[in-house]
């Protein structure tokens, strides 16, 4: 028997052996090798039209990534191996710009050639600061302040969404608009947090934290302009304290607000409306849409981009066209609600029909105004990184009773370790 | 594996030492696969992530080597420091009701009383709950304005706590989801200690006219103390790495004021949300030491004399 399990193991340790230097030697640099694979997120792009792709180009293998698909394409790319052909890219695309060697450059695909049909910022977002084209724009996040009509109408405030954008057409009118009208409707809100306030007035202005040298701005007016207006908000009462809202133990309490009434506006990109709509069916035609205080701005968007790994190109190039064309992006905005990142698509008139959630109210009309009118301002890699660390102290300023100044410092200071740390000071 | 070594065979050992060498082949093979998982799984990546700490990273491009900055920085954020002030806060304010409440859990279900399996399977059952899920649910109970526990608290006449907005609170709340979670599993465990006491003890402790309550602090609290101080220990080693409660709770910053940010939740914030994978290498080996300091601690509280004797 001793020689039995010896020889047994002696060739289980062979296979292993044997497993291991195999797999070490076939293991594929993309995910399906004659196949186009392609990653994307649940909602990131719209499964009918994926679905069509499929059958329209046999060799797409679409995938959809549950959990983080940043952390799996990095640990692919790191490992270069198991890549897909085509991936998708959140809005932190500039965190890529540093490694575009892991990618194609669209514009030698021909993507030149399709740039115009697309808005001219979004496409720009996409484009590295060697004028690398990284990624093709699937949607964009165009900001709109959202309102409860029944109730601005109740309190004797203007409630249709032309008045009411041009009664609120700065911050500081939408601000004394709110005070006045909180007084009316006492124990309720206009505003989120500050958090919404410092983000959608900083998605408002032409440059943000970098120039497109990737130079830092330093302590830059707008950035002090979006952190005053949010404390202006907070000491006027005016902000509901939802910090972390888009967290799911933050968002129950804000969701109830909607049913509740108790949130009576708020500014946010187009995507809430998926969860408006989910968290606050009740309240189906009471919504209605308008210019955000301050202007056009946007929040939030994606784009997909192909990997080097791709040994075909023109082809994956292909699929990207069509999975986005101008053709096919309203429906996935009526599918999925992924806003059009294309003018073209914003004209269609299935887009332009009354919604009964908003009172009938035709909103694309509201928000491809605000696509069109958002600055082109850089989003640096750093950008998400630093704008954590200025709204953290705002929800310590307005959550746990921090002075204002102190956190202003304290802002300050995690930002200059951060980029220090990072090698950018 | 005494069993196994064969006496060398006269005959045939030209090269004993050889021989001998490869004689014992199929016994390290048979004890191999242990280490050749620990070393893939274990050992590379702890020693990678020490040399991933002296590099500036992103995850993806070329790495920089910036040597011990990183554990410079780390010294002096802080950040780092408020977490791991809030994890000890969290572990200490999570552990001790835990303890006592796993305890008079254990003790209810070693009395004769009826269904007493069912009892403890429903004990143990939030400890196999997917802890997202739970903490979904916890974030409806937690809510300031149309939460449970605030309503309950109305009724009694507590005024409401915002339980996801208050830094001490929410320290709180994490501690009560990690009570919720682990209680159950320590009360059986407790239980099986209390079910290997010896009767003749107790049977003594009645002759000599002990009520039960005395018998509890007397005769029970003393004989479990060994159980009492694994349990110590692996909450301790589990209490240091808290982090899911509070990411799903209140998101990869921790909430206002950082109050719920433990170490882990800011070792991953910096790694994998961040990607600054270099800084988040040096924080991982900045809560092995903590971790390695409160396991000394731990043994040297084994370690004192006659103190696992001492309720004997």
């Amino acid at each position: 028997m001793t020689l039995t399990r010896r020889s047994f193991l002696t060739a289980a340790g062979l296979g292993v052996a044997a497993l291991g230097s195999a797999a070490s030697c076939t293991s594929p640099t993309t995910a399906n090798p004659g196949r186009l694979t392609l990653w994307y997120t649940n909602g990131g792009v719209a499964d009918q039209v994926v679905a069509d792709a499929r059958q329209r180009f046999g060799s797409l293998f679409p995938s959809q990534v549950s959990g983080s698909l940043k952390q799996r394409l990095m640990a692919a790319m790191a490992g270069e191996a198991y890549l897909p052909d085509i991936t998708m890219l959140g809005d932190d695309i500039a965190t890529y710009f540093a490694d575009t060697a892991h990618f194609a450059d669209l514009n030698a695909l021909g993507a030149q050639s399709v740039a115009s049909q697309y808005l001219p910022w979004k496409w720009q977002a996409g484009t590295g600061p060697d004028g690398f084209q990284l990624g093709f724009p699937i949607d964009i996040g165009p900001a709109a302040l959202y309102y409860r009509a029944d109730l601005f109408a109740q309190a004797g405030f203007p409630s249709e969404p032309d008045e009411v954008a041009a009664a609120v057409s700065t911050w500081d009118d939408y601000f004394v608009f709110g005070a006045r009208l909180q007084e009316k409707l006492p124990g309720r809100h206009l505003i989120t947090d500050t958090k919404t306030v410092y983000t959608y007035s900083l998605a408002q202005e032409p440059q943000k934290y970098f120039d497109r040298q990737n130079h830092y701005l330093g302590d830059a007016p707008q950035i002090r302009r979006a952190w005053d207006r949010a404390l202006t908000a907070f000491h006027k009462g005016l902000t509901g304290g939802y910090a972390g809202s888009q967290d799911p133990g933050q968002s129950v309490e804000r969701h109830a607000a909607w049913n509740s009434g108790k949130e009576l506006s708020f500014v946010n990109a187009s995507w809430i409306v998926t969860d408006l709509k989910k968290s606050a069916p009740e309240t189906a035609g009471k919504w209605r849409v308008c210019r955000s205080p301050g202007g056009a701005g946007n929040q939030g968007g994606s784009f997909l981009a192909i990997t080097k790994a791709c040994p075909n190109p023109d082809q994956a190039f292909e699929v990207i066209r069509w999975l986005l064309s101008p053709e096919n992006q309203p429906r996935a905005y009526l599918d999925a609600g992924l806003f059009p990142s294309s003018p073209a698509a914003l004209e269609d008139p299935r887009l332009h029909e009354p919604e009964p959630f908003f009172g009938g109210q035709v909103t694309m009309t509201v928000l491809s105004q605000s696509a069109r009118e958002v600055k082109p301002a850089y989003f640096s890699p750093w950008d998400i990184a630093l704008s954590d660390a200025y709204t953290d102290e705002l929800t310590n300023v307005e959550l746990a009773g921090k002075d204002p100044g102190q956190a202003w410092d304290d802002a300050r200071r995690a930002v200059e370790r951060l980029l220090t740390r990072q090698g950018v000071l | 594996m005494a069993t196994l070594t064969r006496v060398p065979d006269p005959v045939r050992s030209r090269a004993p030492r050889q021989r001998k060498r490869w004689k014992y082949l199929p016994h390290y093979l048979a004890v191999s696969p242990f280490f050749v998982l620990f070393a893939v799984f274990g050992l590379y990546p702890v020693l990678y992530s020490l040399f991933l700490a002296m590099q500036r990273w992103d995850g993806v491009g070329p790495m920089k080597f910036v040597g011990l900055s990183n554990f410079q920085f780390l010294v002096a954020d802080p950040t780092f420091w408020d977490a791991m002030g809030n994890t000890l806060i969290i572990w200490v304010l999570s552990t001790i009701p835990m303890t006592a409440l796993a305890l008079l859990i254990a003790v209810g279900l070693h009395s004769s009383i009826r269904f007493k399996g069912v009892f403890r399977v429903a004990y143990f059952l939030p400890n196999v709950t997917s802890v997202v899920a739970m903490s979904l649910v916890f974030g409806s109970i937690f809510s300031s304005e149309f939460g449970i526990l605030n309503w309950f608290f109305g009724l009694v006449g507590i005024d409401p706590v915002s339980w996801l907005t208050d830094p001490w609170a929410i320290r709180v709340a994490i501690s009560i989801m990690i009570v919720w979670r682990w209680v159950g599993y320590n009360a059986i465990i407790f239980l099986a200690g209390l079910q290997a006491l010896p009767t003749d003890v107790y049977e003594a402790a009645r002759v000599d006219g002990a009520g039960p309550v005395r018998t509890f602090l007397r005769i029970t609290l003393p004989l479990l103390r060994p159980v009492l101080l694994f349990s110590v220990v692996m909450s301790a080693i589990s209490g240091l790495q808290i982090f899911t409660e509070s990411q799903v709770l209140l998101g990869n910053r921790g909430g206002p004021d950082e109050a719920g940010l433990t170490m882990v939740l800011y070792f991953y914030d910096q790694s994998f949300v961040h990607s600054d994978f270099g800084y988040g290498a040096a924080i991982a080996w900045g809560i092995f030491v903590v971790v390695v300091l409160f396991a000394i601690l731990n043994w040297r509280l084994i370690q004192r004399p006659g103190f696992l004797k001492a309720g004997r």
